[in-house]
């Protein structure tokens, strides 16, 4: 244990007792006397980073001192504990002095503030206290290593973008018996109401309202939640925590195990207490200090790896994903051969007749079995029909000789925290009609079609609280060109296996022309249709769309548009580009329609920046108009 | 070593509510489904609705079986789909899962697997198998088998 650059009080647990006596008799010289511990030093030891994370405590916004994340005052052995770190710990010192043992004695309940306060005071009280409960479920976990795990976002699901970790314990490897299926998992998770809508789910997930709990489960329940069900790809990174860190870890996550702190969805949330977890692990990480208004979990992986937490990634495709590449590995022969089995047109029995190799044979029952199960999940194919035809296509696959391992998809070249990162900036200069204009685009998250397509899914957009700002060269005028809230946009291309539906939604203000002016309205977008791929990186897409605009400039207040939007979609490491025609008829208030050609294309010069230009053509109020832009783009 | 493994099984199914103590019970093995929306939804804001998602229930727990029996049927409960599909093929990480959690030593890992894949029709006689009839199966198989009898002693 020596090459472990750790002072000896950590490993006073793993050493024979008469060691840990002779070790704490030396370390009693430097630690201070718990009876005759000052004022000052008090609040040195309150003050400082271990114990302010062991609370969860945070400065306050307006006023000096500290609250406590914590919304539960069972987390708590001061009545003050919430607001005062002080008063905690003086609390907490006392406490686990007293003497006695068992699981509800305060040493047992809060066994890392117990392990710290040890490593800093010399206490009258040894260290020999039993909690029978704690210790079982130590050893029930049987942890050697930590590992992050994230739940990367799916196919024609941007909103999961937003992506999900959580921990997982694993065994020690030279186990025989390991098995990382079974290993256990801490998450934290809102705690939703099964009565309520789904409705108040979003709204109060998002604003608050839910309180946030910390579960433990088996791994597997954890990939049949995100893997099986969801659709979403487990990235696994290991950290290089020691023994002793992660002992301090489980130590401290059975103190908030069943504690609440109420889950906010943009910062306080999965990531955020997990974060939290791995502070209290290794003192002086502070990973906290990266979040600022927001914690979106593939950015809290992007900073856990830039602190060199990471020993080892793994990648664990979905079911969707695997099924996926198994059904393009097939021939296309054997492609619609596994198509009319999926459709029950041919029964497993026949395809012995049609290929004669019992690999081949194997290798589409096994493609179609996938199929069946994802289409079970995702398209919620009736028990009636998927049961039988899951039970027949197995028998007869077990009829058939064991073959080579059937193909499982190969990691990504580019992990989803190598991706850009999400805060974009842009410069730009542009004529729109008569008048030149400079532009700035500040935009918080996320990720744009047209934004370098490596680490994020192909024809996923996502954007959030996204600022245009324009400064007309002429006059000197400074216009917000655009507020986006929330931009979704979704382009699935369509086979003979999968029918994603394509859709798009967004809200926010925009510049709106009336005819005789360009206003800022409020608006709400959105718009469904389907997608084909055209070449490995293009796809075509054809979009019903329906928008609202409210102002009182417009002559009834507001105008709805019917509209149509057909379009190309090119995405590669080097060009990404956009092009289409896009029609809306104004009915309410203009009756005027507004047809537009665009073209948009990105150069991804580097992961920090790329170059941007854009052309439209515009026909609105029996007028042509074009709007050029070129300029850049930086990731920050 | 075992009984840890059997401990966290329960570990981490403590939130569920074992309601149908008895043989011979437990999931169909392939089911229905409850509908995406509530998926997207919950994976967007990442939250967890109640206890939909462990739609639990158990086979052989109240059976005088040993304890890795009954932490097999646990496991077989909510992972039959893929341990059966794991089964036809003779391989795979659920079928291997099924092993450890019996204890079935490296050596016999090879025998074990073949017996579960010669045998997937009588494992899994219909389409409405439920996994706690896959389990009596598996172990009256393995208690009829020289070597790999010994898993399922009571």
């Amino acid at each position: 244990m020596a090459h472990f650059p750790f002072p000896p009080h950590k490993y006073l647990t793993y050493m024979p007792l008469l060691l840990r006596q002779l070790l704490l008799a030396a370390a009693a010289a430097t630690s201070l006397n718990a009876q005759a511990l000052t004022q000052s030093e008090l609040q040195e030891l309150a003050s400082s980073r271990e114990w302010l994370n062991l609370g969860h405590y945070h400065p306050n916004t307006f006023s000096d001192g500290y609250t406590s994340q914590a919304d539960d005052s069972d987390f708590f052995l001061s009545p003050n504990g919430k607001t005062s770190p002080e008063a905690e710990l003086r609390a907490t010192i006392n406490a686990v002095q007293q003497p006695g043992g068992g699981n509800d004695h305060p040493a047992c309940r809060f066994p890392a503030r117990d392990q710290w306060i040890r490593s800093k005071l010399d206490l009258a009280t040894p260290e020999s206290r039993q909690c029978p409960a704690y210790e079982e479920w130590t050893e029930t976990l049987n942890t050697q290593t930590v590992t992050l795990v994230f739940a990367a976002s799916y196919l024609n699901s941007p909103s999961s973008m937003f992506g999900h970790t959580f921990l997982r314990l694993d065994p020690p490897s030279d186990d025989e018996t390991t098995d990382l299926l079974l290993a256990n998992t801490i998450s934290y998770a809102a705690d939703a109401a099964a009565h309520d809508s789904e409705l108040l789910f979003a709204y109060k997930g998002i604003f608050g309202g839910y309180p946030g709990i910390t579960t433990v489960q088996p791994y597997y329940e954890k990939i049949r939640l995100y893997s099986d069900i969801e659709h979403r790809d487990l990235w696994e990174y290991q950290l290089n925590l020691t023994p002793a860190e992660v002992r301090q870890m489980l130590a401290h996550a059975w103190e908030i195990k069943d504690r609440n702190f109420d889950y906010y969805f943009f910062d306080e949330n999965c990531a955020y207490r997990l974060l939290a977890l791995i502070d209290v692990a290794r003192p002086g990480t502070n990973l906290l200090d990266e979040v600022s208004t927001h914690a979106i979990p593939s950015d809290t992986v992007r900073w856990v790896v830039k602190k060199s937490l990471i020993s080892e990634v793994g990648y664990r495709p979905s079911a969707a994903t695997a099924v996926s590449y198994a059904l393009d590995e097939l021939p296309e022969d054997q492609q619609a051969l596994a198509a009319e089995l999926a459709n029950d047109d041919i029964k497993p029995g026949a395809i012995a007749g049609k290929l004669p190799s019992t690999a081949q044979q194997a290798a589409v029952l096994d493609a179609t079995y996938e199929y069946v199960r994802y289409q079970s999940e995702a398209e919620e194919w009736p028990r009636e029909q998927v049961a039988p035809l899951s039970h027949s296509l197995l028998l007869a696959r077990s009829q058939l000789p064991q073959t080579s391992t059937p193909p499982s998809p190969p990691e990504p070249e580019v992990r989803d925290d190598q991706g850009h990162d999400t805060f974009r900036a842009s410069l730009s200069a542009g004529r729109w009609g008569e008048r030149n204009f400079n532009e700035l685009t500040l935009r918080s998250a996320y990720h744009d079609v047209l934004d370098p397509p490596a680490g994020y899914r192909a024809g996923a957009q996502l954007q959030f609280f996204r600022l245009d700002a324009r400064r007309y060269t002429d006059n000197n005028e400074l216009q917000i060109e655009k507020l986006t809230a929330v931009e979704i946009r979704s382009l699935s291309p369509r086979n003979q296996f999968f029918s994603p539906l394509s859709w798009q939604v967004g809200f926010g203000a925009r510049r709106s022309d009336t005819g005789t002016d360009r206003v800022l309205a409020p608006y709400l977008e959105g718009g469904a249709g389907g997608s084909v791929r055209v070449s490995p990186n293009g796809q075509a897409f054809a979009l019903a769309t329906a928008d609202l605009e409210l102002d009182d400039d417009l002559n009834r207040g507001y105008d709805i548009a019917p509209g149509v939007d057909l379009g190309v979609l090119y995405q590669s490491d080097r060009l990404s580009a956009l092009g289409g025609i896009r029609s809306k008829a104004w009915i309410v208030s203009s009756q005027h329609r507004q047809d537009q050609a665009y073209l948009k294309a990105t150069m991804h010069w580097s992961r920090l920046v790329s170059g941007f230009a854009e052309w439209t053509r515009e026909h609105h109020f029996d007028r042509y108009q074009s709007l050029w832009k070129l300029g850049l783009h930086i990731y920050l | 070593m075992k009984k840890l493994i059997a401990g966290a099984l329960l570990l981490g199914a403590s939130t569920v509510t074992f309601a149908q103590p008895g043989c011979g019970l437990g999931a169909m093995v392939w089911k229905g489904q409850s509908g995406p929306a509530a998926h997207i939804l919950a994976a967007t804001t990442n939250g967890t609705f109640g206890n939909q998602t462990f739609g639990m229930t158990t086979g052989t727990l109240g059976c005088d079986t040993n304890e890795s029996v009954q932490s097999m049927a646990l496991y077989m409960d909510s992972n039959a789909d893929k341990i059966a599909r794991d089964m036809s093929r003779g391989e795979g990480e659920n079928l291997e899962t099924l092993a450890v959690l019996l204890g079935v030593e490296q050596g016999d890992r090879e025998s074990f697997r073949a017996l579960m894949k010669d045998n997937f029709a009588a494992i899994f006689p219909s389409a409405d198998t439920t996994s706690g009839q896959a389990v009596d199966a598996i172990v009256a198989l393995l208690e009829q088998h020289e070597s790999l009898s010994k898993y399922v002693a009571a």
